[in-house]
């Protein structure tokens, strides 16, 4: 991954969490703005239900004081037998908007009842327990009818004929129709639950078009109204069908719930408007976010231009370009990083300068050290036989010939000898260009390891080969490679002048072949390593020092690489990848 | 002494015409029209033959008009047993609601109307009345479907006929715990009426839960009052009673039957044949009388609850009398107008 683009991802992520970060903020102040005002909406049509509900009430309570003080009132408790006056009742309650009526006698005997007019005679007790009615209000009431029971809001008055008294108990039904006449606002609705012993009963929950159609959703919050009575705000449902309820307890007269009221506002306009806040935010978010990408990317086009070109420029010093200079730019950290990067190059130009010439002084006094050597060697026989010559000559002329026939083969000898180091060094400079063509590795491994044989024998080696049968064939010069091989395995073979064991190994390697020639003679020092393959280096006590220089310089010229891996003591291994 | 003699005179002609205006007010007038109306509807091509009222009128009047369900308009007879009636003719609305009816009488466009338990009560102070003995029997009879016994006499023991009686017969008639009323066999009150709520409920709760519901059926929509409050004394004692009007699977039934004879033998027949109980033994002596009509209400498969009269509403205007008999049937020939209408 290049740098401009973990840069360009960088920079993305930050900003995708940055427009990220501003959307979550400002959704969550615009909710919880919308929120607030929808809580204070609810609250303000609760309140305003309430007062509807407080209404209704005063209503209630308006006719049954008018039934109690009307004359049909007062004519029942001046009456000395109630029975004719049974039928009474559903005539005042219909009269006065009234769904619940009864007419009790003072001693709670009931004498006419509007909703169930069969009831006559019987008592209710729970009258006599308040003593003013009146200033008693409206009430909530479980009233019993023939086909069940139903909640009421009820009140009670009292018409008075001196010491007689009838009571006036009247109501409206708390049912679907009267959930029906309350007068709410768009997105509301009402819910009544009419509670009664044992579980939640589902068809005790009712609206005004009838029983809730989903009464489950509701369960908790009733039941937990249920268990303790209270008012409860609560959100029900999900997503655009959810309402946000007001749960309130119906307390009847002595504190017993009779029912749950359920006020619910819906949250569709709500959800709407967040969804469409939501989705307009997203498309300006992802707006911001390609526009960040953007100018992203010509941002760090901008910025990485230089430190590609460093890069490139870097890439061509570390191929051999070493003059290579780059443009230095402003006086910013990329133009100081330019300039630091063109005396750099110009530093390392120099040094190689210098590094060569210094090689090439180290080398020519190597090669006049190594002449000199080798020279020398050969120089002190043909001195000591010339001056043998000459001392025979002169002191001893009757065996001048023997030791002048004796002397010349030694001079001619050495002579051969001078010519052969000259020739070794007139191969070093004249190495040809290798002649390619396509080879199997392993027959010249194998004709190398033939060819030493005696050699091995001799010496007390035990050669072998781990030659790889699928290695591909190369293309490289057969002669100079047949060389190298040569050269490694006979410098193996002095590095173990007590006997020891080589192997020759080939191996397929990423497209190409490795080749290894390891023995277990005496080791290389870390120093001798790095040094091995310098020309004229040697670790032996004979030898030019040109062999792994001329191996080295082969390899090279195939585009190969060798290095060496040793520990004294332990042995050495040659490795070559060609290919 | 001559003012002695002319304060005599004079208060003898006084006492004359007040004879003479007294003797214009009681006679009988001839003509016009009495007008009746009754809440049956009788839907028949013909006028009916037997029964009280419009068929008892034949013989004094005759039938002109007949329009089922509507009008009849019945003439008088000339000839008829008896001399000629006082009115011209009767013309008999039907199907007029009670509640009609008594706005008709109050507002004098009609002279006789049927009255309901609670007109009757009102009407006792203020209004003419003709009244019959008590004649139709209200009683519940069971289906043949409810075979164990416990729980009709469970229900025959809620049913508490007093307070019905009280309110919403407004005490017209008499509790009954007899098939037939005390007028005509003289032991109606050696059965017992009392309801024993206690006992009714420890029937019931010996009952299995799905015995302990029962329909109950009324076919006139009065009687739907006394239906419920049959159904809720039931409650009280346990027991699950869904009222209906007119519904012919009914487990109870609500039913109302005339006494049309006033000999005890032939109207125990007549009752026990039309409540579908067995023919009692025939019984001559009261003895006998009343041990065949306890058999038929042993088992409580039919539960009597009251007996009730015929109660009309008169016209002021409508004199003579008595116009109707213990039985119930008209005697119309009897009534003449005070004044005749144009």
């Amino acid at each position: 991954m290049t740098f401009r683009t973990r840069l360009l991802w960088v920079v993305t992520l930050a900003v995708v969490a940055s427009v990220g970060l501003v959307e979550w903020l400002a959704a969550g102040t615009t909710r919880d703005a919308f929120e607030r005002v929808e809580a204070q909406r609810v609250n303000a049509l609760v309140a305003q239900f309430q007062r509807e509900f407080a209404r209704r009430g005063e209503e209630v309570v308006r006719a049954v004081q008018a039934i109690a003080a009307s004359e049909a009132a007062l004519n029942i408790a001046l009456a000395s037998d109630y029975a004719p006056f049974y039928n009474e009742a559903p005539a005042l309650a219909s009269a006065n908007g009234l769904d619940l009526l009864e007419l009790v006698a003072d001693d709670g005997s009931i004498i006419s009842s509007a909703e169930w007019p069969a009831r006559f005679g019987y008592k209710e007790d729970w009258l006599a327990n308040t003593s003013d009615w009146k200033a008693r209000g409206a009430f909530l009431r479980r009233e019993e009818l023939a086909d069940g029971y139903t909640l009421a809001m009820a009140s009670v008055g009292e018409a008075l004929a001196g010491d007689r008294r009838v009571y006036v108990a009247g109501g409206q039904k708390l049912d679907r129709e009267f959930l029906s006449t309350l007068v709410l606002p768009e997105g509301m609705r009402v819910l009544l639950y009419l509670n009664s012993a044992g579980a939640f009963s589902p068809a005790e929950l009712i609206g005004p078009a009838g029983p809730e159609a989903q009464p489950a959703l509701l369960m908790p919050l009733i039941d937990d109204v249920r268990r303790n009575p209270r008012e409860i705000n609560q959100t029900v449902g999900s997503g655009s069908s959810a309402e946000i309820f007001h749960a309130r307890p119906l307390l009847g007269l002595n504190n017993e719930l009779l029912g749950v009221l359920l006020v619910g506002s819906s949250r569709r306009d709500l959800v709407q408007m967040e969804t469409s806040l939501r989705n307009i935010g997203m498309v300006l978010g992802a707006g911001g976010i390609l526009v960040g990408i953007a100018l992203s990317w010509w941002a760090t086009a901008r910025v990485t231009r230089p430190v590609r070109i460093l890069a490139e420029s870097a890439k061509k010093v570390a191929a051999g370009n070493w003059d290579t200079t780059v443009e230095a730019g402003p006086e910013d950290e990329i133009g100081q990083l330019a300039r630091a990067f063109n005396r750099m190059t110009q530093e390392l130009v120099a040094q190689r300068e210098r590094l060569v010439q210094a090689e090439r002084v180290a080398a020519w006094r190597e090669l006049a050290r190594r002449l000199a050597h080798e020279l020398k060697n050969p120089l002190f026989p043909l001195q000591i036989t010339v001056e043998n010559m000459q001392r025979a000559r002169a002191q001893a002329p009757e065996q001048f010939d023997e030791v002048f026939r004796e002397g010349t083969g030694t001079l001619l000898a050495e002579l051969a000898n001078l010519k052969q180091i000259i020739g070794r060094f007139s191969d070093f400079s004249k190495m040809p260009a290798p002649q390619k063509r396509t080879l199997q590795l392993n027959e010249l491994v194998a004709d190398a390891m033939k060819f030493f044989e005696p050699q091995f024998a001799q010496a007390h080696i035990a050669a072998k080969t781990d030659l790889d049968p699928n290695l591909p064939a190369i293309s490289a010069d057969p002669e100079q490679i047949a060389r190298v091989l040569r050269n490694l395995v006979l410098n193996a073979i002095d590095a173990m002048p007590q006997g020891g064991a080589l192997l020759v190994k080939t191996a397929a390697r990423n497209g190409g072949i490795r080749i290894e020639v390891a023995d277990t003679g005496q080791g290389l020092t870390p120093e001798e390593c790095d040094r091995l393959f310098t020309p004229y280096y040697t670790t032996k006590t004979h030898g030019t020092g040109l062999g792994l220089a001329i191996v080295q310089s082969v390899i090279s010229d195939h585009q190969g690489r060798i290095w060496v891996e040793s520990q004294p003591g332990k042995g050495t291994a040659f490795r070559i990848d060609l290919g | 002494m001559r003012h002695h003699s002319r304060c005599a005179v004079t208060f003898a002609l006084v006492l004359s015409a007040a004879l003479v205006l007294a003797q214009a007010a009681t006679r009988p007038h001839y003509g016009g029209t009495l007008r009746v109306e009754v809440e049956a509807s009788i839907e028949t091509a013909d006028p009916p033959q037997t029964g009280p009222g419009m068929a008892d009128l034949s013989g004094a009047f005759s039938v002109t008009r007949w329009e089922g369900g509507r009008v009849a308009v019945y003439s008088a007879n000339d000839d008829a047993p008896g001399g000629r009636p006082f009115l011209d003719s009767v013309e008999i609305q039907m199907g007029r609601p009670l509640r009609e009816q008594a706005i008709d009488l109050e507002l004098k466009k009609a002279d006789i109307v049927e009255l309901g338990p609670s007109e009757a009560r009102r009407g006792q102070v203020s209004r003419r009345m003709l009244a019959s003995s008590p004649v139709r029997l209200l009683v519940l009879v069971f289906s043949e479907r409810i075979s164990d016994a416990r729980i009709r006499e469970a229900l025959a023991l809620a049913v508490d006929r007093s307070a019905i009686h009280n309110v919403l017969l407004q005490r017209q008639g008499e509790i009954a715990g007899a098939l037939l009323p005390q007028w005509i066999s003289g032991c109606a009150f050696l059965f017992p009426t009392a309801a024993d709520l206690g006992r009714a409920r420890g029937l019931a709760a010996a009952l299995p839960q799905q015995s302990r519901a029962l329909t109950l059926s009324f076919d006139a929509p009065g009687f739907r009052p006394i239906a419920e409050r049959i159904a809720l004394n039931a409650r009280d004692a346990g027991l699950a009673v869904s009222v209906s009007q007119r519904n012919a699977g009914a487990d109870v039934r609500l039913v109302e039957e005339r006494i049309a004879d006033a000999q005890p033998s032939r109207a125990l027949a007549n009752l026990a044949a039309a409540l579908g109980l067995p023919q009692p033994a025939r019984g001559e002596t009261p003895e006998e009388l009343y041990s065949a009509e306890r058999a038929l209400l042993e088992g409580s498969r039919a539960i009597p609850l009251f007996h009730l009269p015929d109660v009309y509403g008169v016209n002021p205007r409508v004199k003579g009398g008595p116009g109707i008999t213990p039985l119930g049937q008209w005697r119309f020939s009897d009534l003449w107008l005070d004044t005749v209408r144009p």
